[in-house]
């Protein structure tokens, strides 16, 4: 039985980056690690607050309240930032605690069949360790870097890949700075993490419910063996928002055992092991994992939206355009709008980013009649565009797909407003 | 007809064990410090285990297909922080994990930092496998480096070790064993463990190095000639031996040539000369019997044979 401590800190202000930071929280994190920049400093910045760094004050109510209320509960909290000098070394980092696997958990959501495509090849199954209704489970752990630390820790990532299933329970957070404010490079690390690392990747839309999908990805892609990315813009790092901020903490996650399991066999990278591992990631791991995330698709904070039985078109909003779609949903006037311009379309608004969840899209369509998808989504990658277009090639759908997606971030100083961009884009 | 199972290309690589040179002295330091271990456990009647984290490189590919010593294996420059982070997560030795990291001299390169943050917090343990090339990519000659400075610099006690001294290098590591628990930032250098390139330096200096001498009372010969004996006399009986009676030597040196008794295959380290087995010997010179750094002696070894 999962030990859960609740901590109430009433309505504050809060940050996106402090979103993320709750959503590790809650989900037991015990291990941060980051070489952070704007926009996401301030996530690292918390956890070491929250661990009594020197230098770092807890100076705002959000980390004075939930620092005094983890000290008296016990919570375990280790953070390192400066002294990682890099984000190789900050990932390395995490992936060396990654790799400690001294307790379990039980399974729930992947079927003792699935459990054998994941774990099957384990020193755990092998030996028989533990048994299907157990997955081997270590610290959760949180790394945090801004865009190009996407570039330089490219290779740490990419590895992470080679050894599942031993990277689940790590969630790397990317600040990704599209509008160029403080870095050399105006970056979309989404085609870095989905397509390049193939690992699950999230964009988060809001700080009041950015905390729901960092902790609930926690617990999937940890049983998927998998780690996870999460990515937010610049708008939504420091964007600061009022919410009712009520933690509800797992706290066995917190407190497992520590230990290591040898087994070279999955944690060696080196050709002759990596060539059946890849063979397996493609052919087994990652439609397994579509799988599991359409099945637990709302779970991780994604909603689909119908606003009549049979529509014709699809819109899916992503990351910041769910933000605007919202404030559409939240105006009687714009709402009407928007249905009629799309002819009462059915939505998905989605944090996820990638796996596109096939199985939902392909319920949608084999129930209606999409002869129209719209994308909306930020960032030069257009990867949820063609993620689509493949999706509808590859099942034979006659529909057409509009890329009406933004390859930068320009509302800071463009005032640009996605809701009129969304009315204007029906065709 | 007996139909013959013709496993799938990828079981075959999988099943193909990764090859080091008879004489490598990468795999006879990590052979020493799982000896080290094992005498430290024993004469203070101690449980503790290793966790080797390493980086790429042939010093570390070899542990742990038939030795079982290296747990992971990651990119270039990644193991300093990954051992860092498997100490934080294994319980270090609050679990009896000693964390010991390895690495080649470019991998020192690659990530240096990561070595000084490693340094920064003890108790750690690093070796570096200095073959003074970038030997996995063709040989290039990389940066110099002053391990005994640089090594001081960043926080680490420096030793530094001649690879193929097994016997004297389990000695050693098992008294390092001791400092890692007094909480120390121990680095290792094992000095010039390509004997390939080594050997290959002598002979273009005219030096020719000895190659191993087996006893005839030596068990593998004894037994091989009584297999060759039972081959002629009765050969169905001879499907019943095993194709081998001790072999320890090779497996502990890690050495083929030992393991075939093929001197052709001898890269003349000298190790087995160093290990302890009276039915063994080298002819000298040979590359363990130089004091402490292999590569540094090479001037000495011209001016031995120019004395000859």
């Amino acid at each position: 039985m999962a030990e859960t401590l609740k901590i109430d800190l009433g309505r504050m202000a809060i940050t996106g980056n402090q979103a993320i930071a709750r959503g590790a929280i809650e989900a037991g994190v015990r291990i941060t690690c980051a070489y952070p920049g704007a926009p996401i400093s301030d996530v690292q910045n918390t956890f070491e607050s929250l661990a009594s760094k020197p230098g770092f004050p807890r100076n705002n109510p959000f980390t004075r309240k939930l620092g005094e209320a983890l000290d008296k509960a016990g919570y375990d909290l280790v953070a390192k930032w400066g002294e990682l000098t890099n984000e190789p070394n900050a990932l390395s980092f995490a992936l060396g605690n990654i790799i400690c696997k001294g307790d379990k958990k039980p399974r729930e959501f992947i079927t003792p069949e699935e459990y054998d495509t994941i774990y099957g090849d384990t020193i755990f199954a092998k030996k028989n360790l533990l048994t299907k209704d157990e997955i081997p489970a270590g610290p959760r752990v949180m790394c945090s870097i801004k865009h190009l630390g996407g570039n330089t820790g490219a290779d740490v990532a990419r590895t992470l890949m080679n050894i599942i299933p031993y990277p689940g329970g790590l969630c790397i957070a990317s600040g990704d700075d599209r509008q160029g404010t403080a870095s050399q490079t105006m970056q979309d690390n989404k085609v870095l993490f989905a397509w390049h690392f193939r690992m699950p990747t999230f964009e988060v839309h809001n700080p009041v419910n950015a905390h729901v999908t960092v902790r609930n990805a926690y617990e999937l892609c940890e049983e998927l063996g998998v780690a996870f990315a999460v990515i937010e813009n610049y708008n939504q790092a420091y964007r600061e928002v009022t919410a009712d901020v009520n933690f509800e903490i797992d706290m066995t996650a917190n407190k497992r055992k520590k230990g290591f399991v040898s087994d070279p066999y999955n944690l060696v990278t080196i050709g002759p092991q990596i060539r059946p591992k890849e063979k397996r990631h493609w052919g087994k791991i990652i439609p397994l994992i579509r799988e599991k995330f359409s099945e637990n698709f709302e779970f991780l904070n994604n909603e689909v939206i119908r606003y009549s039985e049979n529509p014709t078109k699809m819109v899916i909003v992503n990351g910041p355009f769910r933000e605007d779609f919202n404030y559409i949903r939240s105006d009687e006037a714009k709402e009407k709008e928007f249905k009629e311009r799309y002819k009462d379309p059915v939505v998905i608004a989605s944090d996820l980013v990638w796996p596109l969840p096939s199985k939902v899209y392909k319920k949608i369509f084999e129930e209606s009649s999409i002869d129209e998808v719209y994308v909306f989504e930020e960032g030069y990658s257009r990867l949820m565009y063609f993620e689509t277009l493949d999706f509808i090639n590859t099942n034979e759908f006659d529909a057409r797909v509009r890329n009406r997606g933004i390859p930068y971030e320009p509302r800071m100083y463009e005032r640009f407003s996605y809701v009129d961009h969304i009315m204007a884009s029906a065709s | 007809m007996v139909a013959v199972a013709i496993p799938k290309p990828e079981e075959r690589t999988i099943k193909r064990p990764v090859s080091n040179c008879p004489g490598c002295g990468a795999t006879k330091v990590s052979m020493a410090l799982k000896e080290g271990l094992r005498r430290y456990n024993k004469e203070n009647k101690a449980k503790l285990k290793l966790l080797y984290v390493a980086d790429r490189g042939c010093g570390n590919l070899q542990g742990w297909h038939e030795y079982g010593i290296v747990d992971t294996i990651t990119n270039m420059g990644m193991a300093p922080m990954v051992a860092l982070g498997a100490k934080y997560s294994s319980g270090g030795l609050e679990n009896n994990y000693m964390v010991v990291c390895a690495s080649g001299d470019g991998a020192y390169n690659f990530n240096i930092n990561g070595m000084k943050i490693a340094a920064q917090d003890p108790p750690s343990m690093y070796i570096i496998y200095d073959n003074y090339a970038i030997r996995m990519t063709g040989g290039q000659i990389g940066l110099i480096n002053e391990y005994e400075i640089e090594g001081k610099a960043i926080g680490f006690e420096v030793y530094f070790i001649n690879p193929y001294r097994y016997e004297e290098n389990a000695e050693v590591f098992k008294g390092l064993i001791g400092e890692y628990l007094n909480n120390k930032a121990i680095m290792v250098v094992a000095d010039g463990t390509c004997s390939r390139d080594l050997r290959a330096q002598l002979r273009d200096q005219g030096v020719k190095l000895g190659t191993f001498i087996r006893r005839e009372d030596c068990k593998d010969v004894v037994y091989q000639k009584e297999r060759e004996r039972i081959a002629k006399e009765n050969p169905e009986k001879l499907k019943e031996m095993p194709p081998f009676k001790c072999r320890l030597c090779g497996i502990r040196l890690r050495c083929q040539a030992l393991l075939e008794n093929d001197p052709s295959r001898c890269y003349n380290c000298g190790a087995c000369a160093h290990y302890d087995c009276e039915s063994l010997t080298c002819a000298e010179p040979n590359l363990a019997m130089v004091t402490e750094h292999p590569k540094k002696y090479i001037e000495v070894f011209k001016r031995m044979q120019g004395d000859d």
